[in-house]
């Protein structure tokens, strides 16, 4: 009878309870050794909760409450990780980290861009031709990611992507990466490897895009969407123009990055409530 | 003490399945022109709108029936279709609308029922220097890794459409075109080379294009929720709604 009453009284509490008590940020890697330094730092005493399939763990770091997310690769699977994120933890700013494969020549393994911008670089409409005419995909006519804004309901086109929080930019940039250099950039997001370098070379230029990878635009969406704080880190985990092939461990150095920054990260206030 | 904190954390866990309202079908296409004649038919309809995707609700034909708009490109489709089986977790999800053709054979007005959905945008090129281009057709696939039970990456190149659904959308009679099962491929992208479609059909089997209905099927997949899709090859919007309401009427 106790137990009965107590989770009758759970099922009660739990909802508001949770609307009540948002969590400060959410970080977000789409592989495990991308968050496996992150998720050590949570502690013993982290709670795991699975949503579907995803995996979250709820814990502190430092002075900040802290929900780490296991995505999975790719748009399909980092969407629905992330509105389950939002919905579920209500994160004042999402951190999204992870590598990435160089599209700036002066990149190198383990340097770190943080997202000015970050975009949807994926999206187009060719032009027609004929059987036997081939496809040149440097003439393709890209797509920008398009949202709804709810008060008016109109859709509103963001061919420039989503611009990382300022805040969590500034500070980003003056936080240490032991194993490489830092830069302001534009993070582009597709499921795509890349290795052409013209193509590289002409995605560079028709977005600014600095490095390729397969979530932060989509993540950048999301947060925008529901008016959550965002920014991104991602390491060079390939560099095509260097001849360097794909290496996971460069993740460890963006996992490394993000704690730093956590500490550097001053503590996020709780939203103002509503007269 | 133990076992409250672990109880605590298994309510705070299942908290959303507490608060979720079931659904019979969750009915899913790009715009307003598709949706609108179906919101139009709801009784007691109720709407919720969040980060700016909107979740209609009511009663269609006997049944309990969720929309939600995709805006006809694969983020806004996998955002709303994921709000709509949180919230609203439907027996089955219905995705329809308009196409175009990848199978030749097709003709205007044909409606392609899904044996099965891919998801084509994924890609690898090949290390090529400065200079030597960027040619699709050299290109590989690249399927999706969906995250699966246990924190596994499974590949997947197709999310196939529920038996029971599929006959029953076979059996339709719209009033123009062949019903034909096929394989309902979608990516952000308007594909107008011909070699180009060629090369898709040939990697992944599609009949058709559009701007969502293999994201909206791998996300029902991510929830293990059951599918259908319905294409009318270009078709209408009027077209579409027509075949997903006989389809509304049919299923059980």
């Amino acid at each position: 009878m106790r137990r009965l009453l107590l989770a009758s009284l759970l099922v009660a509490l739990v909802w508001p309870l949770r609307a009540a008590e948002p969590v400060d940020i959410l970080v977000q890697g789409a592989e495990r050794l991308e968050i496996r330094e992150v998720l050590a730092a949570l502690g013993p005493n982290a709670v795991k909760c699975n949503l579907g399939p995803f995996s979250f763990w709820r814990g502190r770091i430092g002075r900040h409450a802290v929900v780490v997310s296991l995505t999975g690769q790719g748009l399909l699977n980092c969407t629905v990780a992330t509105v389950l994120g939002i919905e579920e933890f209500k994160p004042r700013l999402i951190v999204n980290q992870g590598t990435s494969g160089a599209q700036a020549p002066f990149l190198a393994l383990h340097d770190i861009i943080v997202g000015e911008r970050a975009l949807d670089y994926g999206n187009f409409v060719s032009p027609l031709r004929s059987p036997g005419e081939g496809s040149k995909p440097l003439t393709w006519t890209p797509v920008p990611q398009r949202l709804r804004e709810p008060r008016r309901g109109e859709l509103i086109a963001y061919g420039d992507g989503f611009r990382g929080d300022p805040t969590a930019l500034a500070v980003a940039l003056r936080t240490r990466n032991a194993m490489g250099r830092v830069f302001a950039g534009t993070i582009g997001s597709a499921h795509e490897v890349n290795l052409e370098l013209d193509r590289v070379k002409w995605s560079a230029h028709t977005f600014g895009m600095d490095v390729e990878e397969m979530e932060s635009g989509h993540v950048a969406a999301v947060a925008h969407a529901y008016g959550v704080r965002y920014i991104a880190f991602r390491v060079v985990s390939d560099a095509p123009y260097e001849g360097v092939p794909f290496f996971p461990m460069a993740a460890r150095a963006t996992a490394l990055f993000t704690l730093n920054f956590l500490e550097n990260f001053p503590p996020l206030a709780p939203p103002t409530p509503v007269p | 003490m133990i076992r409250s904190a672990l109880l605590l954390s298994l309510f705070v866990c299942l908290s959303p399945l507490l608060a979720a309202t079931p659904a019979d079908l969750l009915l899913v296409a790009a715009d307003d022109a598709t949706l609108r004649p179906v919101i139009q038919r709801l009784t007691g309809t109720q709407v919720e709108t969040r980060g700016g995707w909107t979740i209609w609700r009511g009663q269609l034909a006997g049944k309990s029936v969720v929309l939600t708009r995709t805006e006809g490109d694969p983020l806004n489709a996998v955002a709303a279709t994921t709000l709509a089986l949180r919230l609203h977790p439907p027996r089955l999800v219905v995705v329809f609308g308009v196409s175009r053709a990848h199978d030749p054979a097709l003709r205007a007005g044909d409606c392609v029922v899904s044996e099965r959905f891919a998801a084509f945008d994924g890609l690898q090129s090949a290390m090529t220097a400065l200079g030597g281009g960027s040619n699709s057709l050299t290109w590989t696939k690249r399927p999706h890794k969906m995250v699966t039970a246990g924190e596994r990456e499974t590949s997947t190149e197709f999310f196939v459409a529920d038996p029971t659904a599929l006959a029953i959308a076979r059996d339709l009679k719209p009033a123009e075109g062949r019903v034909v099962g096929g394989t309902l491929g979608s990516a952000h992208q308007v594909n107008r080379e011909a070699d180009r479609i060629a090369w898709l059909r040939e990697k992944w089997k599609t009949s058709t294009e559009d701007g969502e209905s293999a994201h909206v099927a791998g996300t029902a997949a991510l929830f293990g929720v059951p599918v259908i899709g319905l294409r009318v090859v270009d078709g209408t919007p009027a077209a579409a709604t027509a075949l997903a309401l006989s389809f509304v009427e049919a299923w059980k």
